[in-house]
């Protein structure tokens, strides 16, 4: 091999592939440098005399981007030489990288998980949903029937989505600043995210919050500025936090019920009183749970005079607040 | 009527690799596959499936003598590939089975499932807690903690359902965002949900068009014996749930742009504009947007009153003035509530 002529480029996914096949194939593990001398991709700008710095930094994005594949990569260190980068190895144990072969998806399943990875339209769920989906199809089976008449979506509209979904999964602590109802100005808050869960069409996340030494349940639609991820390692002990942070939230919304009057005949009465867990009494009256009052107070707000809150007070003055607001901004010529 | 999803194109190297290891046991699998049906297994074209193919034929791992010697790659039979487009691996190394979920993929698939749970099908929930238990058993490690409450739709979903099932038109009531109460026959032919939101999306008889519907504004829905009168499979549905008329109303807003994804399939477009400089100072932006009616731009703007104010026209501003005087004066008559602060029970 000529070390005059430039290499020719190997596509970045020929040499991804050929990582992960050559981590497969070995039982004992190779070094960094038997990797980067001999692996396909990073051979052809090996180089056995000089620095290969930034080939060792395109090996640890490589690492990176395997991982997050779902694929374990494994470190061995050299008994008693630990510590040491140039003597650890690298490999990828069989059984941790295959799909357990007991785990099959009839035809019916199949179309079912097609249905649930359409919800993903958007945000960085959709692309982790169709690689999910070509590892379900990489198995072989076939749906029965493309599930006809359903387009479901969720929505990540949030920007801080994609950032603490990435924070959730590295484990590392994130910051922003979070704007309380009530309070003038946002603050700068540092969390471990322990979860993230939609609850009535929000998104919330579940976290341990710094400031405060407690966990606590930010909205998203209340970070008012860019999510900063660092890579401060955080342990999180194992839980079910998504199942436990919707239950508090069910909790709350179980608690919360507002008395509201409603015009019969008009857009609150129809959509209003059919909202579950909505309670008729005599005629125009619907009880209602909620979970957030100034989230629900914007909401009845833009019902204007179809509805009418009886109770709770708070729930009237945030109502008002708002509608006294609307005239302000709208009533003078500008 | 499913939506017909193009061969989807990987844009990443990640999800190109992931491809790869997601084809090679596929192969194995089947022996002997045509390039179409595994274009079609995949969903990709079959362009991808060839470039993907002579691209696994060419690979392997090191080997004993680090140099990658024809017994330690692929080896596909070239000629049932090269004449007849037909995929045969000869010699496999190192990778035969599926590859397990990462985290986050099952943790999607699981939140889609949860999410889903709120259909009318006639499925147990047995189901759906099996398979959110294969999920997290075929992941490499225990699945992101994402979950998506249950959407309950309301009462007419079962009903529709049933009737886009049978193909037969339904009847109903509908009260227009203009506000008006219409009854409405139509050929239904898809059930769109946007977060807890649910939508039909049917062919109007009397507008001789496709129209979307509010699921939660519809009453007294009645599913005929009457076939659809057609397939409407010229009818390309497409993502968005509205679209814009000509007779649209233009409107100028400022608003937060925090606030801009609030105003989602609420307008059928926003034409961004440069932000003026007084409007710049205090962070907001000023745009365009085009709605159906004003009356539902009203509500719109009163619910989000911090966020957006209408500049123009002025009677659009107009609008939302009386439509909050109305529904304060009703306070007032009632008395005013004491100033306090709200409560705020679900946030930090």
């Amino acid at each position: 091999m000529s070390s005059q002529k430039q290499p020719p480029a190997v596509p970045v996914e020929e040499r991804l592939f050929s990582l992960v096949l050559a981590l497969l194939a070995t039982e004992a593990g190779l070094t960094k440098s038997e990797i980067l001398s001999t692996v396909q991709g990073y051979r052809q700008r090996y180089d056995a005399y000089g620095d290969n710095a930034s080939l060792e930094r395109q090996f640890e994005r490589d690492k990176d981007d395997i991982r997050e594949l779902g694929v374990p990569l494994e470190t061995i260190e050299t008994p008693g030489d630990p510590g040491n980068n140039q003597s650890m190895r690298y490999r990828i144990p069989r059984t941790a990288y295959e799909l357990p072969a007991d785990i099959t998806f009839s035809p019916a399943e199949t179309t079912l998980l097609n249905l649930a990875a359409m919800a993903w339209r958007e945000g960085s769920l959709s692309r982790e949903s169709q690689r999910a989906l070509l590892k379900l199809r990489s198995t072989g089976v076939e749906t029965t029937e493309p599930v006809l008449g359903y387009a479901p979506r969720i929505r990540t509209r949030d920007a801080a989505f994609d950032p603490l979904s990435d924070a959730l999964t590295r484990r590392v602590t994130a910051s922003f600043p979070y704007l309380k109802p009530g309070d003038a100005s946002a603050r700068l808050r540092t969390v471990s995210p322990l979860a993230l869960v939609q609850h009535q069409g929000r998104w919330h996340l579940k976290a341990f919050d710094h400031g405060v030494g407690e966990p606590r349940t930010f909205l998203l639609s209340r970070i008012t500025g860019p999510v900063k991820v660092s890579r401060q390692p955080i342990e999180v002990a194992p839980g079910g936090y998504a199942a436990s942070a919707l239950e508090e939230l069910d909790e709350i919304w179980e608690a919360n019920v507002a008395d509201l009057e409603v015009l019969p005949g008009t857009d609150a009465e129809v959509r209003l009183a059919r909202r579950r867990g909505a309670e008729r009494v005599d005629g125009s009256r619907v009880l209602l749970h909620f979970t957030d009052v100034n989230l629900l107070a914007d909401e009845l707000a833009g019902f204007g005079p179809e509805v009418r809150v009886l109770g709770p007070e708070p729930l009237i003055a945030a109502v008002v607040s708002r509608l006294e607001a609307a005239v302000a901004a709208h009533q003078e010529a500008r | 009527m499913a939506t017909p999803r193009d061969a989807q194109q990987f844009a990443y190297a990640q999800d190109k690799l992931t491809f790869l290891l997601a084809l090679v046991p596929y192969l194995l699998d089947h022996g002997r596959v045509t390039v179409r049906e595994a274009a079609e297994h995949f969903q990709v074209s079959e362009k991808q499936i060839r470039d993907a193919v002579s691209l696994i034929a060419v690979s392997g791992v090191p080997g004993e003598t680090m140099q990658y010697q024809h017994g330690d790659l692929f080896d596909i039979s070239w000629d049932d590939f090269d004449e007849r487009d037909e995929i045969v691996i000869t010699h496999m190394v190192a990778l035969d089975d599926s590859p397990r979920f990462s985290a986050r993929e099952a943790a999607a698939l699981i939140a889609g499932l949860q999410y889903l749970q709120s259909l009318p099908e006639n499925l147990d929930s047995g189901v759906y807690s099996s398979l959110m238990d294969k999920l997290a058993r075929g992941a490499s490690e225990s699945p992101s903690q994402v979950a998506v409450a249950r959407s309950d739709a309301t009462g007419s979903l079962a009903e529709v359902r049933d009737a886009l099932a049978r193909g037969v038109q339904i009847e109903f009531d509908y009260l227009s965002s203009r506000g008006s109460r219409e009854h409405r026959r139509v050929d239904p032919l898809r059930i769109d949900s946007d977060d807890e939101n649910w939508y039909l999306r049917a062919w109007d008889h009397l507008r001789e068009a496709v129209r979307t519907f509010r699921l939660d504004r519809m009453t007294d829905v009645r599913v005929t014996d009457e076939p659809v009168t057609g397939s409407h499979d010229d009818v390309a549905l497409g993502d968005r749930l509205f679209q814009g008329a000509d007779d649209d109303l233009v409107v100028t807003i400022e608003l937060d742009p925090s606030a801009l994804s609030l105003l989602g399939e609420f307008v059928s477009s926003v034409d961004a504009r440069a932000t003026d400089a007084a409007a710049s100072v205090s962070g907001r932006v000023r745009t365009d947007i085009r709605v159906a009616h004003i009356n539902a731009l009203k509500r719109l703007v009163t619910a989000t009153s911090s966020a957006v104010t209408i500049v123009d026209p002025p009677e659009a501003r107009a609008a939302v003035v009386d439509w909050a005087n109305e529904a304060l004066s009703q306070y007032r008559s009632a008395g005013l509530p004491a100033a306090g602060r709200p409560a705020d029970p679900a946030s930090a």
